[in-house]
């Protein structure tokens, strides 16, 4: 069984808003705000790919991310999470890659590995929330496809996903081999690596893939997405004044917001 | 860039709030670009689904038909998207970002070569030169971003609950057309084996009027049972924000954010809610907002309306008792 988990590595989000700067051309975040991390749904979906192999007793998880030299950090915490191997690819060689691009080069690293029984993304990448890249994998690969899965089970020759649905959960029967974008859940919290995962880890080779190992020309990536402008990136003010209820103790102050919310008629 | 489509799908639903903000957002694009709004019915929708369509602004509502529409299935339905749009035609595809949403927007839109933009809160037609711009924040809720697309097709998810309504209009005339699909089912099987509801205290959050939502303020799971309380008083949902989640203590089905629901309620009680802005894209909509946590430096504080600095331990049962003798003493005038 091979699964295949693809990572995108971004500023970490997490930062709170008033560190939140943009560059001087206002293209994207400045740099230095903050460390850089793999994307959180991203992480879930190599938990959800740790727990298949655990219950299936064996199998290999591949962790691939397109990106910069720095990208391979996020590789290497999946590893040190027990992913088995780990491809980068140097995004640098791609300009104006878009999510259409993004797919091709995955879907060209994938072909060269030994065949993927699911390909696990998060559901959105935690910075500009792309929420395509998953989809775009289904269709060049032609399987199907399930979004917002928080668990994966094998039930003899199918996959059993549970999934979130509009209202609650559903399970969805899908045969293998499969396509999937994980969302988070209490059952897929990333795991913490151990100490001697971590040295193992830092010990493994990582290769980087080019455009001539894919044997892909740059230019050929370039897809619908890279025609949309950015017209403007900016960071919303906000004007809102927080009215503190006052009041000598608790009770005067329980009173004073009771009468606020009868006079919105929200009691 | 003149036919805007709204594409909705009928899979255990009736018309109601996400069908309302597709629609609207699709009739003021429309009227922007000088065009037309169709909407464009998959799966089995009821039959009050095309009039409630023409209501909300469609001048058109085309009903896709075919043998591989009877069970939602997402590679089938995408292509038979495709097709419908070939057929008919359509410059603009609005999605809402249902479940279905999130999955048809990407596949119908790389089947079509379309460029495609996911969680958008907005889109308007005003733009010099033509093309349509989509209002999309980035960065959870740091930061805003205004894109610009001028070639056809474009698909756009909509964020749920992020579209203002427009007012329905009765017994509007409009055209409805039967389109039929002959795509057949794609290699490999998917299909539903069990379908859960699940529902906090009986009440949607999305419906909801009233949200009470709790965070890892509150310290452990137990704590949520006074929340539990004042949701009864105050006939609201519950909630809580995706740190309790993490934590364990409430089903994910309850999360609030940017990656959970999108609520738009008269009133939002936040309790033990730090604010992290993932957090606060998914109350964006809300009407009033209160904030009751015992760290004034807490970041929700920015984004209320009211704030109570108080440990919810102490505040909590005295704002049920202030709550409850309200309402007794206005049943006995």
């Amino acid at each position: 069984m091979h699964l295949v988990v693809c990572l995108k590595q971004i500023l970490d989000p997490e930062i709170p808003s008033s560190d939140f700067k943009l560059d001087t051309q206002a293209r994207g975040p400045a740099e230095g705000i903050a460390s850089f991390v793999p994307s959180i749904f991203d992480e879930n979906a190599l938990e959800v790919a740790l727990q298949v192999r655990e219950a299936a007793g064996a199998g290999k998880i591949t962790a691939i991310s397109i990106g910069p030299d720095s990208a391979i950090d996020a590789l290497r915490k999946a590893l040190s999470m027990r992913a088995d191997e780990a491809i980068l690819i140097r995004q640098g060689e791609f300009p104006d890659l878009d999510t259409y691009g993004t797919a091709r080069i995955l879907a060209s690293a994938i072909r060269k590995l030994e065949p993927a029984d699911l390909i696990l993304c998060g559901r959105e990448s935690g910075d500009w929330y792309g929420g395509q890249v998953a989809a775009f994998l289904a269709a060049e690969f032609n399987y199907p496809y399930t979004a917002l899965v928080a668990a994966v089970s094998r039930q003899e020759r199918e996959w059993h996903f549970r999934r979130q649905s509009d209202d609650g959960w559903e399970t969805i029967a899908c045969s293998v081999p499969a396509v999937v974008s994980v969302t988070n859940d209490d059952h897929n919290l990333p795991r913490i690596p151990k100490v001697r995962d971590n040295m193992i880890a830092f010990r493994k080779t990582i290769p980087a893939w080019t455009a001539k190992d894919l044997g892909l020309e740059p230019q050929s990536t370039r897809g619908p997405n890279a025609e949309l402008e950015l017209e403007k990136l900016y960071i919303p003010q906000v004007s809102r004044q927080c009215r503190i209820i006052a009041g000598d103790n608790v009770d005067q102050k329980a009173e004073q917001l009771a009468q606020q919310l009868a006079d919105l008629h929200a009691i | 860039m003149r036919s805007v489509v709204a594409v909705l799908i009928a899979d255990h639903n009736e018309f109601g709030r996400t069908e309302i903000e597709v629609l609207s957002a699709g009739v003021r694009l429309a009227e922007d670009l000088g065009g037309t709004l169709t909407a464009v019915l998959l799966g089995e929708p009821p039959a009050s689904f095309a009039p409630n369509c023409f209501s909300y602004g469609a001048n058109r509502v085309a009903v896709a038909e075919g043998p591989v529409l009877s069970a939602y299935q997402p590679i089938a339905f995408s292509a038979a998207i495709e097709q419908v749009i070939r057929t008919i035609g359509g410059d603009v595809l609005l999605f809402p970002s249902t479940t279905s949403g999130l999955e048809l927007a990407p596949l119908s839109g790389h089947k079509l070569g379309a460029s495609v933009v996911m969680d958008a809160v907005g889109v308007d037609g005003k733009v010099d030169g033509g093309g349509i711009r989509i209002h999309k924040p980035v960065f959870g809720g740091k930061a805003q971003s205004l894109l610009i697309a001028r070639k056809v097709p474009i698909v756009v998810a909509l964020r749920m609950r992020s579209i203002a309504p427009v007012a329905r209009q009765e017994n509007t005339p409009g055209e409805i057309i039967k389109v039929p699909v002959t795509v057949t089912s794609p290699a490999g099987t998917w299909r539903l084996v069990d379908r859960n509801v699940e529902q906090s205290e009986g009440l949607r959050l999305e419906d909801a009027r009233i949200v009470v939502s709790g965070g890892r303020g509150l310290g452990g799971k137990e704590n949520f049972a006074c929340l539990e309380e004042l949701s009864r008083v105050l006939g609201a949902a519950l909630g809580a924000s995706r740190a309790a989640v993490d934590l364990g203590w409430v089903p994910s089905t309850w999360q609030i954010g940017q990656t959970g629901k999108k609520i738009a309620p008269d009133l939002y009680l936040a309790v033990g809610i730090s604010g992290a802005s993932q957090h606060m894209v998914g109350i964006a909509g809300a009407k009033h907002i209160v904030a009751i946590n015992k760290d004034d430096k807490a970041p929700i504080f920015q984004m209320a309306e009211l704030g109570v600095i108080e440990d919810y331990r102490e505040f909590i049962p005295k704002l049920i008792e202030a709550v409850k003798k309200r309402k007794t003493s206005a049943t006995t005038l």
